[in-house]
C-alpha cells in the first residue's frame, strides 16, 4: 500500500491516511492478512508525526478495517470489505463539490457529465460497467451506514 | 481579545495540576518587557519607557507535543522560548520545563533539554568535531556515534571552524548539538530557516527518529515561517500576536473545525475566532465547534496554516 500525502489539501494528514486506506479497502484491492508500513515507517518516509499515523490506524481498527497485532503491526482485517464505506460513499463527497463548482459555472449536466467521463477516460478507465466483486458483496449485506465522520479521538 | 479565545488560551494553574501529567512545559501570566535602550526598537519607541514583548502569557505543551510556534516578527516567539529556558528573565509570572522552575533548572533538567537559538551560539574558532567533543564533557547521555551519524547524514563538513561554515552548515551543527544528548524536550527557535528542503525534510525525520523508544515522549516547541514544514509535523501550533497568545490548538483540530467565512455583514459573536475588513467585506473565522448553527457554515473554506495565519495577522 501506497500513501500519498499532502500538506496543501485543507485535510489533516491523519484523515488523508483514513480515506486511503478506505479506499483501498472498499475496492477490494487489499488482501486479507496483508501488512501496512509501520507507524515508524509510514512516518519517517512523508517526513510526519508518528502520532498522526498511530491516530489514523487507530481509528480504522475501531472501524474494522484493521487490525493490531501485537508486537507485529497493522494488518488488513477479515471481513474488512464488508465494514469498509460503500465505494460510492467515498466518491460521493467529491462529486458533490464539482457539482457545486458545476453549478456555479452555471454549466448544463450533459457538459459536467461530458468533462467528467474526459477525466475518467484520461485516467484509463473502462466503458463499460464492469462490476467489482466488493460492489456486488455490497448490493447483497447491508453495510454499516453510519460511517464515523468524526474521529473518536477528538474531544 | 474575546472571552472565548481567552478560555481557549488559559490552562488550568500550575497548583491544580496534580494528579494529571506533568506537562513537558507550561507557564502562567509571563509577562516582560524590553526596557530603552540602544537598540532600534527601543530608540523607535522611546516615549515609553518600556516596550512589552510578553503580555500575561499562559501556555502548556503537553507531553509528546510538537507545537509550533507561529506569529509574525517581533510578535514575541524568541523571547517567550528564552524565558521559558531561563535565558531572559520574566518581569511577572511563572514557568516550567519538565516540573522545574524556569529560574533554577537544574543539572538533571538541563540534561534533559535541547535548544536551539534563532542564531546558532558556536564558537567561531572550533570546528564541527571540536564541539562534539566539548559537548560530550558536558552532557552525561552525549551519543557521539548519533551525532556523527546525524552530521553525516545532513551532508555537515565536521572539519571546518565553525566562523568558516555557511549560515545553513552552522544552523545544522546548532540542530546536531541540540540532538545528541537524545533529549525530553526541544525548543527550537527557527532551527531550519537556512536549510535547503532537503535537509529540512531530513531534520524534520531527525525529531521523530528514536519516538518507539522514548519514554516519556519527546516534546518540542518550534517556531518556524516555514508553515509548510510545520504542517508535517505539528501536533498543536499555537498562535502568537503582539506577545499574547492568540489561539492556541491542536492542528488537526483547527484543519477540521476552522471555517473562513466572507460575508458583508459581521456574523454573530458565537463561534467567531477573528475577524478583520477586507475590500469592503467582512472575513470571519468561525470555529465550527462553537458555532449554534455550524451546518450553515459548513461550507466555508477550509484554512490551511498559511491562511489562518493571514487571516489572524493581516
Amino acid at each position: 500500500m501506497h500513501f500519498s500525502i499532502h500538506t496543501q489539501d485543507s485535510q489533516p494528514i491523519y484523515k488523508q491516511i483514513v480515506e486511503q486506506v478506505r479506499r483501498w479497502v472498499a475496492s477490494g484491492s487489499a488482501q486479507v492478512g496483508e501488512e501496512l508500513p509501520s507507524v515508524r515507517q509510514l512516518a519517517q518516509l512523508h517526513a510526519i508525526n508518528p502520532m498522526t499515523v498511530s491516530k489514523a490506524y487507530c481509528l480504522l481498527e475501531a472501524e474494522g478495517l484493521l487490525e493490531r497485532r501485537r508486537g507485529m503491526g497493522m494488518f488488513v482485517r477479515a471481513g474488512s470489505v464488508l465494514a469498509a464505506p460503500c465505494p460510492a460513499d467515498l466518491l460521493r463527497p467529491s462529486l458533490q463539490s464539482a457539482a457545486a463548482h458545476a453549478a456555479q459555472l452555471g454549466w448544463t449536466r450533459a457538459q459536467a457529465l461530458e468533462l467528467f467521463d474526459e477525466c475518467l477516460a484520461a485516467q484509463g478507465l473502462a466503458e463499460t460497467a464492469m462490476v467489482h466483486a466488493a460492489v456486488t458483496a455490497d448490493a447483497a449485506t447491508p453495510r454499516n451506514p453510519d460511517i464515523p465522520t468524526d474521529s473518536p479521538l477528538q474531544p | 481579545m474575546n472571552a472565548f479565545l481567552d478560555s481557549l488560551s488559559r490552562p488550568p494553574s500550575l497548583t491544580e495540576s496534580s494528579g494529571v501529567e506533568t506537562p513537558a512545559l507550561e507557564c502562567r501570566h509571563l509577562s516582560l518587557s524590553r526596557r530603552q535602550g540602544a537598540d532600534f526598537w527601543a530608540q523607535a519607541a522611546s516615549w515609553m519607557t518600556k516596550v512589552p514583548i510578553l503580555r500575561d502569557l499562559s501556555l502548556e505543551l503537553p507531553q509528546g507535543a510538537v507545537m509550533g510556534l507561529v506569529g509574525r516578527n517581533g510578535a514575541g516567539k524568541s523571547s517567550l522560548m528564552r524565558c521559558l529556558l531561563g535565558l531572559t528573565p520574566a518581569d511577572q509570572g511563572e514557568s516550567r520545563l519538565l516540573g522545574c522552575d524556569s529560574r533554577q533548572l537544574s543539572d538533571p533538567v538541563r540534561e534533559r533539554l535541547g535548544y536551539v537559538a534563532q542564531t546558532p551560539d558556536l564558537f567561531g574558532e572550533l570546528s564541527g568535531q571540536g564541539h562534539l567533543s566539548m559537548m560530550g564533557r558536558i552532557y552525561a547521555h552525549f551519543d557521539l556515534n548519533y551525532a556523527l551519524r546525524l552530521a553525516l547524514r545532513l551532508d555537515l563538513p565536521m572539519g571546518t571552524r565553525a566562523d568558516k561554515l555557511s549560515m545553513g552548515d552552522q544552523q545544522k551543527l546548532s540542530v546536531v548539538l541540540a540532538l545528541a544528548h537524545h533529549p525530553d524536550l526541544l525548543i527550537l527557535d527557527e532551527p531550519v530557516s537556512s536549510l535547503d528542503p532537503l535537509a529540512r525534510r531530513d531534520f524534520m525525520r531527525e525529531l521523530f527518529a528514536d519516538a518507539d523508544e522514548r519514554h516519556p515522549p519527546r516534546s518540542v516547541l518550534i517556531s518556524s515561517h516555514l508553515l509548510s514544514d510545520l504542517e508535517r509535523v505539528v501536533s498543536h501550533v499555537c498562535f502568537l500576536h503582539q506577545g499574547r497568545v492568540q489561539l492556541v490548538d491542536e492542528w488537526d483540530a483547527l484543519l477540521e473545525h476552522l471555517r473562513l467565512v466572507v460575508s458583508a455583514e459581521s456574523l454573530p459573536e458565537a463561534g467567531r475566532v477573528n475577524e478583520r475588513r477586507c475590500n469592503g467585506q467582512v472575513h470571519t473565522v468561525l470555529d465550527l465547534r462553537h458555532c449554534p448553527n455550524p451546518e450553515r457554515h459548513a461550507q466555508g473554506q477550509p484554512l490551511r496554516m498559511d491562511d489562518l495565519f493571514e487571516e489572524l495577522n493581516a
